[in-house]
C-alpha cells in the first residue's frame, strides 16, 4: 500500500498496480509500470519499472502529476499442460501447506503466490510426472512460523485421507522454520503408517533457477513413490551441493542453520536414507516398514505445554507463571546432562522449589538438554538427583522440541499418569535406547 | 580510416558499455574481500540450475543456443573472498555504502540525475556464472552526458551491480567457476548509440576511463575495466563486442565488424537472388564409415555419426571471405562448435585435401541431392552433439539468407576481427530483490558531489605543477595509475616529480622484464613511498622493492630488511664518511656510491661533501 496521498492520486486517475503510467515531477518525466510498494520501503515513494527493466522510486510531492497510459497487461500464464495418468506409475499425494517451496514470483510485480494446481508444479518440476501420478491437496497456505497444533491436526488428517484414497506415499510441502516440530507432531499423530510421509521445503525461494526446491521435490517424490519406509521424516539437501538429499526421521531432525540448504540434520541418529535425484535410494540406518496394521490417527493435542530454557541467572518464576496460567506440562531445556540451578548464591534463583511446586500442582515436567546431542542423566550429579526428587522426568536423548510436542500429544490423548509414564519411553523412534558412536554432528 | 561522412552513409551506430570495478574494502552485498588474493581453495560446491517459467511464456531464438542447459555448475570456494552470500546460501547483507557513494559521485560527474529511491533488482542469469541464478543490480543514475572532444555524448543510464564469477573451465557436462570475483562492486556506464565513428568510440572510452579514475576509487589492473561496444549498420544488426584488451585496437576491430556486416549483406543478396534454401540433416554414416578422413573415421569408430545437409544455392558463398581469413563457413562452424564439436567441413573447402575420395564426394552429393549451384556441410561426432551441432549450423546458414544475426561477439585482438560468442539475448528479465530494502538517496550528499565535479583542465594543470614535466604529466593524466599517484602524493607528501617517473617509467620497465608489478596492492605501493618519505629507503631502493615485492609475502618494512635496503642517512652517513677519510671528495663519492648504491642517496652525499652539481 502506498501513502494516503499517493493512493488518492492513483484512485482519481483509476490507476492500478501494473498499469503503465507517466509521472511528471518538476522538469522530469518518467514512464513505466506502477509497481506495488515493497513492504520495507517508504510509502510515500512511487515505484515504477522503467522500460529497461529497472525499478526506481520517485518521491511524492504535491506538484507530482500522474497519468495512466495503458492498463495492466496479463502476466505469465502457465502453458496448458495435460497431466496424464500413467497406470505403470505409483500414485502419491502432495499436501501443500505453504512456505517458500511451491510458490512462484510474478516477475512483473515481484509478488509471490502459491502453486496449487498440479500442472503448475509439474511445469516447474516436470521430472515428477516420470516418477509418480501426483494428486495435490492444499488444505492451507501458511508460513511455517504461523503454524500451530491446529494445522498439525489438519495435516495429519489430510495425510491419513490421502492414504485412504490410495496414495502409496505422501509428500508434505512445508515452510522450513518449524518443519521439525510438524514432523514430530505427525510422527506421533500418525502411527502404523502404510507408507512414507515425506516433509520437504526450500531454503531458497523457487523464483530463482538455483532454488533447492526442485531437487527436494524430486527426491521427496522418489521416496514417496518407491521406498518401503513407513515413517514420517524430512527430506532436504544433505550438503550445500545439489547432489542428493537425506531422509531424516521426523522425531530426530532439527533445523541447524538459518539459511543453508543442508540446514536439516539428524540429532542422536543417522539419516534413514540417501536419495539421489536420478532415482536411487540408499538406506543408511534401520527404519520401520509397513506393519499391515490399520493406520492409527490420533490428533488429540494439549496446547497448554511450554518449553522453558534454563540459563545462568534465569528467573525460575517463569515456572510459576505457567502453573498460574493452568498449563498441564512443561519441558525444561537444562544445561549439560539436564541441569538447572540448585544452590546459587542467591537462593531465589534455585529452580528446585519451583519445579516441585509445578509437579505438586499437577503438571508433567520433563527435562531435556540444550546440548541437543547426547542423553540426559539423572544420576551423575546431585543436582540432577534433586531435580528427579522434585518430580521431573528425564527425557533420555529426545530433542527439547520433540519432547514438547510429545508431551502435548500425550496429554491430549492419554490420562496424565499414562502421559507421565510414556514421556520417557520410546513410541515412534523419538528415543533411542543406545547412543551410537557416529551419531554426532552428522 | 574513413571520414565521418562514410560512417553516416552506412548508418553506423555505436554505443559503449563500460564496466569498472570499484576499489572498496568489501564486496557489494557482503563483507568478503574484493581483492583477488591468492589463497588455498576450501572446496567445491556443485549445483544445477533450471530455467524458471518465463514472464511472457515465449522462448526467444537465442535461448536454444544456451549451452549450459542440463550442465552441472561447480563453484570454487575460498576463505577470505567467498562466503555463504556468494554461494547462494545466505541472504544478501545491506548494500555497501562505500560503493554506493563512489557510484553516486561518478553519476554526479557524468551530470546524471539520480532516483529519489534506489531499488535493487535481480537480473536473471542463465549461464551459471552466478550461483543464485541472478545478478543484483540497481540503477543509480540516468540522463547524464560526457564531453568527448567538445561533443556531448548522452549517458542514459548508470548502474551499480555485482561482478560475475570467473570461468575456470567448461565442457559438455560441467562448467567450473571461481567465485572470488563474484560480488565485487561494478559500475556500468552506458552511452547512447551516438558515437559516429570507430575512432570516436575509442575516444569516448578513454574519456570515460579518465573520468572514472579522476573521480572514484576504482580498481586497477587487468580485467578491472571492460569496454563492450554495441555496433550496427543500416540493414545490418546490432552486435555486442566484448573483450577488448586495450583501447588502441578498438577502432580497427570495429572497422572489421563493419566490413563483416557489409559482406554478409552482399552474401545475403546473392543468396536471395539464387533463391537459396537450407536442407534437412541426412545421416551419411553408412557412406563414410570407412573413409580415409581421419576426423570422420575417428568419430565413427567411437560410435558417433556423420550428418550432412544440402545448402541450396550456397556454392562459392561459404568460402566468400568476410574478414581476413574468415568466411561464411567460419561463422557456421562457430555456431556448430557451441554444441561441443570440433567444427564442420563444407564443400567450398578443398575436400580432397581432407582425404575424401572422388567416389565419397559423389555419393555424399547424391545422398544430399546437391545440384550445380549448391553447397553442403558435414558434421561428425557423438550422436547427440552432432545432431545439435547440425541444428545450430543450419540455423546460422538459414539466417544468412535474410539477415545479419544479432550476436554477442568477442574482440579478437590478435587478428583484429570479431568472433561469434552467442546470439544476442533478448531483454533481461528483472524482478525486485525482496531481501534488500529500497535505499533513499541522500540528496544533500549528492548535491555536494554535484558541486565537487572534477575539472579535467584543472587536474591537468595541477599535475603539470607537481610533476614538472609536460609529457609525464599528460601521461599521468591518462594513466590507470592516476588514482594511485594521487593517493601516494596526497598521503605521503612525496613530491609528484619523484612519484610519476617511478609509476610511469620504472613500472613499465619492470613489467617488460616480466615482473608482475600490477599485483602489488595499493597499500604496499603506499607503504613503499611512506618509507621513502621517512628516509628509510632511497629512490634506488624503491626500484629494488618494486622488483621484489610481487614475489614476496613480506610487508614492505620487512622486505627492506631482507633485501638490505635500509637507507644510510644523516649521522650514519657522516659516520660512514669517516671510514673513507683521506680520500678526495670525488673518490669518496665514487667509492661510497659503488658500494652503497642502494642505501645512500647520491644527492645527500653530494651535499654532505659540498660537491656542487
Amino acid at each position: 500500500m502506498y501513502s494516503p496521498e499517493i493512493e488518492k492520486l492513483l484512485a482519481k486517475q483509476h490507476i492500478q498496480v501494473g498499469d503503465r503510467i507517466r509521472i511528471t515531477k518538476g522538469k522530469e518525466v518518467f514512464e513505466g509500470i506502477l509497481m506495488p510498494r515493497p513492504e520495507l520501503g517508504d510509502r510515500s515513494v512511487f515505484v515504477i519499472k522503467l522500460d529497461n527493466g529497472y525499478n526506481i522510486g520517485i518521491r511524492y510531492s504535491p506538484s507530482v502529476q500522474v497519468k495512466k497510459l495503458s492498463s495492466h497487461r496479463a502476466s505469465f500464464e502457465f502453458p496448458k499442460l495435460r497431466v496424464e495418468k500413467k497406470p505403470s506409475l505409483p500414485s502419491i499425494a502432495l499436501i501443500a501447506t505453504g512456505g517458500t517451496i511451491g510458490s512462484r514470483v510474478d516477475y512483473l510485480t515481484g509478488g509471490v503466490y502459491m502453486l496449487v494446481k498440479p500442472e503448475e508444479l509439474l511445469y516447474e518440476v516436470p521430472e515428477i510426472a516420470e516418477i509418480a501420478n501426483l494428486r495435490i491437496e492444499n488444505p492451507m497456505n501458511i508460513a511455517s512460523e504461523d503454524m500451530t497444533y491446529v494445522e498439525w491436526q489438519k495435516i495429519a488428517k489430510a495425510v491419513a485421507d490421502a492414504f485412504k484414497k490410495g496414495a502409496r506415499g505422501v509428500v508434505v510441502t512445508h515452510g522450513t522454520d518449524t518443519m521439525h516440530y510438524s514432523s514430530a507432531a505427525l510422527s506421533f499423530m500418525l502411527q502404523n503408517l502404510p507408507g512414507p510421509v515425506v516433509l520437504t521445503g526450500a531454503q531458497r525461494s523457487s523464483d530463482r533457477g538455483s532454488s533447492d526446491a526442485f531437487m527436494n521435490l524430486v527426491c521427496s517424490s522418489i521416496l514417496a513413490a518407491k521406498s518401503d519406509i513407513a515413517e514420517v521424516g524430512i527430506c532436504m539437501h544433505a550438503t550445500s551441493s545439489d547432489n542428493f538429499c537425506h531422509f531424516i526421521r521426523g522425531t530426530k531432525a532439527r533445523k541447524m542453520h538459518t539459511s543453508r540448504r543442508d540446514a536439516f540434520r539428524p540429532v542422536n541418529n543417522l539419516p534413514i536414507a540417501k536419495v539421489s535425484p536420478e532415482g536411487s535410494i540408499e538406506y543408511l540406518s534401520p527404519y520401520a516398514k509397513p506393519s499391515g496394521k490399520e493406520l492409527e490417527l490420533k490428533t488429540g493435542y494439549e496446547p497448554r505445554v511450554a518449553l522453558v530454557k534454563f540459563y545462568p541467572n534465569s528467573d525460575p518464576d517463569i515456572v510459576d507463571y505457567y502453573v498460574s496460567k493452568g498449563y498441564k506440562g512443561l519441558i525444561i531445556e537444562g544445561t549439560g546432562l539436564g541441569h538447572v540451578a540448585v544452590k546459587p548464591s542467591d537462593d531465589r534463583l534455585s529452580w528446585i522449589p519451583h519445579i516441585k511446586h509445578a509437579v505438586d500442582s499437577g503438571l508433567v515436567v520433563g527435562v531435556t538438554s540444550q546440548c541437543l546431542y547426547g542423553r540426559t542423566n539423572s544420576n551423575v550429579y546431585r543436582n540432577l538427583r534433586l531435580l528427579t526428587q522434585a518430580g521431573a522426568i528425564h527425557c533420555e536423548d529426545m530433542l527439547p522440541e520433540v519432547a514438547l510436542v510429545k508431551l502435548g500429544f500425550l496429554l491430549g490423548n492419554y490420562k496424565k499418569e499414562e502421559a507421565e509414564a510414556m514421556l520417557s519411553k520410546n513410541l515412534v523412534g523419538e528415543i533411542s535406547a543406545r547412543s551410537e558412536y557416529d551419531w554426532f554432528m552428522v | 580510416m574513413q571520414d565521418e561522412h562514410y560512417y553516416k552513409q552506412l548508418g553506423f551506430k555505436c554505443g559503449l558499455e563500460i564496466h569498472q570495478r570499484l576499489d572498496t574494502a568489501e564486496k557489494l552485498f557482503c563483507s568478503c574481500s574484493p581483492r583477488l588474493e591468492e589463497e588455498p581453495m576450501l572446496g567445491n560446491v556443485e549445483r544445477r540450475q533450471r530455467a524458471v517459467a518465463g514472464e511472457l511464456g515465449k522462448v526467444d531464438w537465442a535461448t536454444q543456443f544456451e549451452g549450459s542447459k542440463g550442465r552441472k555448475f561447480v563453484y570454487q570456494v575460498y576463505r577470505s573472498t567467498v562466503c555463504l552470500v556468494d554461494i547462494d546460501e545466505e541472504p544478501p547483507h545491506d548494500l555497501n555504502n562505500e560503493a554506493l557513494n563512489i557510484a553516486l559521485k561518478i553519476a554526479a560527474n557524468l551530470h546524471a540525475h539520480v532516483p529519489d529511491e534506489l531499488e535493487v533488482m535481480r537480473k536473471v542469469v542463465i549461464d551459471g556464472s552466478d550461483p543464485s541464478a541472478f545478478q543484483r543490480t540497481l540503477l543509480v543514475g540516468y540522463d547524464g552526458y560526457i564531453e568527448v572532444n567538445g561533443k556531448r555524448i548522452s549517458i542514459p543510464s548508470i548502474f551499480l551491480e555485482e561482478e560475475s564469477s570467473g570461468i575456470v573451465s567448461s565442457d559438455s557436462e560441467k562448467v567450473v567457476y571461481d567465485v572470488r570475483r563474484l560480488g565485487i562492486p561494478l559500475i556500468e556506464i552506458d552511452t547512447a548509440p551516438e558515437i559516429s565513428s570507430p575512432e570516436e568510440a575509442k575516444e569516448a572510452a578513454q574519456a570515460i576511463g579518465l573520468l572514472l579514475r579522476l573521480v572514484g576509487k576504482v580498481q586497477r589492473g587487468i580485467g578491472t575495466i571492460r569496454q563492450d561496444v554495441n555496433v550496427s549498420i543500416a540493414k545490418g544488426a546490432r552486435v555486442e563486442i566484448k573483450g577488448f584488451q586495450d583501447l588502441d585496437t578498438m577502432p580497427e576491430i570495429i572497422e572489421s565488424e563493419i566490413d563483416r556486416q557489409l559482406n554478409l549483406l552482399k552474401i545475403r543478396d546473392s543468396l536471395q537472388e539464387r533463391k537459396a534454401e537450407v536442407g534437412k540433416p541426412v545421416d551419411l554414416t553408412s557412406i563414410l564409415k570407412s573413409t580415409a578422413v581421419r576426423l570422420i573415421k575417428n568419430s565413427v569408430d567411437a560410435g558417433g555419426i556423420v550428418l550432412g545437409a544440402r545448402l541450396k544455392g550456397f556454392k562459392g558463398l561459404l568460402g566468400f571471405e568476410i574478414n581476413k581469413n574468415r568466411r561464411l563457413g567460419t561463422e557456421i562452424s562457430e555456431y556448430a562448435k557451441l554444441a561441443g564439436i570440433g567444427g564442420i567441413i563444407h564443400s567450398d573447402e578443398d575436400l580432397a585435401h581432407y582425404g575424401f575420395s572422388k567416389e565419397e564426394i559423389d555419393q555424399v552429393a547424391k545422398a544430399l541431392g546437391v545440384k550445380e549451384n549448391d553447397a553442403f556441410i558435414l558434421i561428425s561426432g557423438p550422436r547427440e552433439q552432432c545432431t545439435l551441432a547440425m541444428k545450430f549450423a543450419l540455423e546460422r546458414a538459414s539466417r544468412a539468407i535474410y539477415e545479419v544475426p544479432k550476436e554477442t561477439r568477442a574482440a579478437d585482438t590478435k587478428n583484429l576481427v570479431t568472433k561469434f560468442l552467442r546470439p544476442l539475448p533478448g531483454g533481461s528479465r528483472m524482478y525486485p530483490e525482496t531481501d534488500i530494502r529500497p535505499i533513499a538517496v541522500d540528496r544533500k550528499k549528492f548535491g555536494e558531489y554535484e558541486k565537487g565535479v572534477v575539472s579535467i583542465a584543472k587536474v591537468r594543470s595541477e599535475l603539470l605543477k607537481e610533476i614538472e614535466n609536460p609529457d609525464l604529466a599528460e601521461q599521468m593524466l591518462w594513466s590507470p595509475l592516476l588514482s594511485l599517484y594521487n593517493e601516494i602524493v596526497g598521503k605521503t607528501g612525496v613530491p609528484g616529480y619523484v612519484v610519476a617517473p617511478i609509476l610511469l617509467e620504472k613500472l613499465t620497465e619492470l613489467r617488460r622484464q616480466g615482473i608482475d608489478v600490477d599485483s602489488i596492492p595499493n597499500e604496499a605501493m603506499l607503504a613503499v613511498f611512506e618509507e621513502y618519505k621517512a628516509n628509510a629507503v632511497t629512490k634506488t631502493g624503491i626500484e629494488e622493492l618494486l622488483k621484489h615485492k610481487p614475489k614476496s609475502r613480506a610487508d614492505v618494512q620487512r622486505l627492506i630488511r631482507e633485501l638490505g635496503l635500509e637507507r644510510i642517512t644523516g649521522k650514519r652517513l657522516e659516520a660512514l664518511l669517516k671510514e673513507f677519510e683521506g680520500k678526495s671528495k670525488e673518490e669518496m663519492l665514487r667509492e661510497i656510491m659503488s658500494k652503497y648504491r642502494l642505501n645512500v642517496d647520491g644527492n645527500e652525499l653530494k651535499a654532505l661533501l659540498s660537491i656542487k652539481e
